[in-house]
């Protein structure tokens, strides 16, 4: 697992604030009720910040959030890298 | 009407720092004849309604006119985001597109797959993929529009209420733009500056009609990028000196709390004339923290501007007086008598348990507002009701829905829903009708309480929903707050906390609080651009405390 999987991990763990709930890479979040869909405009905002780029987000649906490890698949398939 | 010129800029799309997309009125008018064309190869004619599903675009805009071109009756639905439930979306989806009985759905190439089937088609109808067009578009053959036909549907409600499909006539689209170029005193200087959605009237109406119709540039970009990077609002209005915006209340404060101090005198904000607060109840106080925030990046003060506007009479009804230089009226009223007796009795600013208001502005042209009790009955004014409207602007009706619309339009007077009042020819919103709690008799609006509670230092700001739960063994309601504290280590004093909030409120109107709910960071739901949603935040509070759902 990459730094920036590891410290979104860290981040979401923060979020959901449910003791004894563990995530990992492939966590289902949204689909599962962990995080709900208001929460994500701050992971989108945290993913844009640990990968440097900037994502569209008019180009991101729930499902491409669902995991850790989506979620940087989808910064690597709509993201522009950042000046 | 005269037509734009051709190279003067129209719409420019920013989605980044370096990528944009424009397009002057010239071209702007060939691709919506390109889509014209395209329409009516899909067999659209006159008075065929066709729904726009696309991201927020040039591309949706010129599918739209070009709808329109041919006599069509378009409606901008809200695209799926990440923001909105699937499920939530889905039966809006299907609810809304089956009582529009569309003939055409007009949908982008990245529409995702697993919404396509909630689109409910009619017999014939067709789901068209969006394509930039090529060729000439069609310049002939455009049907005579009568001023009667319906010109365009607007459901402004997002993916909520989407029933209500609020059908407009042209008639009433161009009354409506002129009062408002009017009331605005637009002319050729002006820029536009807009993040609200194409389905919402205020972006649809003051920042799509308005400028396409008077000639002038908007700059937009989409709502949810706005979201992420509030401070992008201000980016884009000090590179292309924009001169008038629309934002509902909260989004004044959002914006200054989400931009740091020491980059706020990097913007230059000198260029804006009206930065109008609509949508809300006005607040001198979320308008007043925007002007001492930006005041250095040289936001006037008299640029600070309200109107109040609803789709169902095209757009505005009220906008303040765009030349005063002392910003919006605000008026101060004897607590007591506005919540006991719902009684207007002005007094001094600062009055302990005094309430301020701030103005709606003054009523447009061909513009009359009646006060109604709830029982009908004309109230004068200084007193609070519902408030009603006729206009020359009012809508058609709800789309295939006579039942809403006879309960909205009574003798030619809309019902509104919102409570208000006037005075000294300035229109007062005071709050929504089905939102007041009515407390052992008194009048109490949910806002008043949650400002008072934010105000609390371990409080997270906006973080406050007030409610009104009924007490069957008292026969009345009562209030019950729940708000978040600013960190997990304020839950330790909760009881100190408490009993600060309780005199805070007791002191300020008089009235006691049932429960307060003190909760983690985070715990409130949200909407859009991190808003505390009332009605979600009732449904989790009283799930999990369902002691509290005695009887509702």
């Amino acid at each position: 697992m990459t730094d920036e999987a590891q410290q979104m991990i860290e981040h979401i763990v923060r979020l959901i604030r449910k003791p004894g709930v563990t995530v990992d890479e492939n966590t289902a979040l949204v689909s599962s009720g962990l995080i709900d869909s208001m929460s994500l405009i701050d992971l989108l905002v945290k993913l844009e910040d640990l990968t440097h780029m900037r994502i569209p987000a008019g180009k991101v649906q729930p499902k491409d959030l669902d995991t850790v490890a989506k979620m940087f698949a989808t910064a690597q398939r709509v993201g522009k890298p950042r000046k | 009407m005269e037509a734009a010129p051709e190279n003067r800029s129209f719409v420019t799309s920013w989605i980044d720092e370096d990528e944009r997309e424009s397009v002057t009125f010239g071209a702007f008018r060939h691709r919506a004849r390109l889509q014209a064309a395209m329409l009516r190869d899909y067999s659209v004619s006159v008075g065929d309604r066709v729904v726009i599903i696309m991201p927020q675009s040039i591309a949706a805009m010129a599918t739209f006119v070009g709808a329109m071109i041919i006599g069509g009756v378009p409606t901008f639905l809200a695209y799926p985001n990440f923001k909105i439930e699937p499920s939530k979306y889905r039966s809006g989806l299907a609810g809304v597109t089956a009582n529009l009985d569309a003939k055409a759905v007009v949908i982008d190439e990245e529409f995702p797959e697993e919404m396509l089937e909630y689109v409910s088609l009619a017999e014939g109808a067709k789901l068209i993929r969006a394509q930039a067009g090529k060729g000439e578009g069609s310049n002939s053959s455009v049907p005579q529009i009568r001023g009667e036909s319906l010109a365009f549907i607007q459901h402004s409600a997002g993916t909520t209420g989407l029933q209500k499909g609020v059908a407009l006539t042209h008639a009433a689209v161009l009354r409506q733009l002129d009062h408002l170029t009017r009331a605005l005193k637009i002319d050729a200087a002006d820029k536009i500056y807009s993040w609200l959605p194409l389905y919402h009237d205020m972006g649809l109406i003051a920042c799509f009609m308005l400028p396409m119709v008077s000639h002038i540039p908007v700059i937009m970009q989409s709502p949810l990028d706005w979201v992420m990077h509030p401070e992008t609002m201000l980016q884009i209005i000090s590179e292309y000196k924009c001169t008038l915006a629309w934002l509902p209340n909260f989004a004044f404060q959002f914006v200054s709390r989400r931009t740091p101090q020491d980059r706020r005198t990097q913007y230059d904000l000198s260029s804006v004339r009206a930065l109008i607060n609509c949508s809300e109840p006005v607040r001198a106080s979320s308008m007043l923290e925007f002007q001492k925030a930006f005041a250095a990046a040289g936001f006037k003060g008299s640029a600070l501007q309200s109107c109040y506007a609803m789709a169902e009479n095209v757009f505005a009804v009220a906008q303040s007086d765009i030349e005063r230089t002392d910003g919006c009226p605000t008026i101060w009223v004897d607590g007591q008598e506005f919540r006991g007796a719902h009684h207007i009795v002005p007094v001094e600013a600062g009055t302990p348990r005094a309430v301020a208001f701030t103005s709606s502005g003054r009523l447009l042209l061909k513009h009359e507002v009646r006060i109604v009790s709830e029982n009908g009955e004309l109230l004068g004014g200084h007193s609070v009701g519902e408030i009603l409207v006729k206009s020359d602007c009012l809508f058609d009706g709800y789309y295939n829905r006579p039942d809403l619309t006879a309960q909205a339009i009574v003798d030619g007077w809309y019902h509104t829903g919102d409570l208000g009042f006037c005075l000294n020819g300035e229109l007062f919103v005071v709050g929504r009708k089905k939102d007041l709690l009515i407390i052992g008799g008194e009048n109490i609006y949910p806002q008043d309480i949650e400002e008072i509670v934010a105000a609390h230092g371990n409080i997270h700001d906006g973080r406050v929903i007030a409610m009104g739960v009924y007490n069957p063994d008292l026969g009345t309601e009562e209030i019950v707050v729940v708000a978040e504290v600013e960190s997990e280590e304020a839950l330790g004093d909760a009881p100190e906390i408490e009993s600060e909030i309780r005199r805070m409120i007791v002191a300020a109107m008089g009235v006691a609080v049932r429960t307060i709910f003190l909760k983690s960071p985070k715990w409130i739901v949200k909407s859009t651009a991190g808003k505390a949603a009332r009605s979600a935040t009732r449904e989790k509070l009283l799930q999990e405390h369902p002691e509290l759902r005695l009887e509702i």
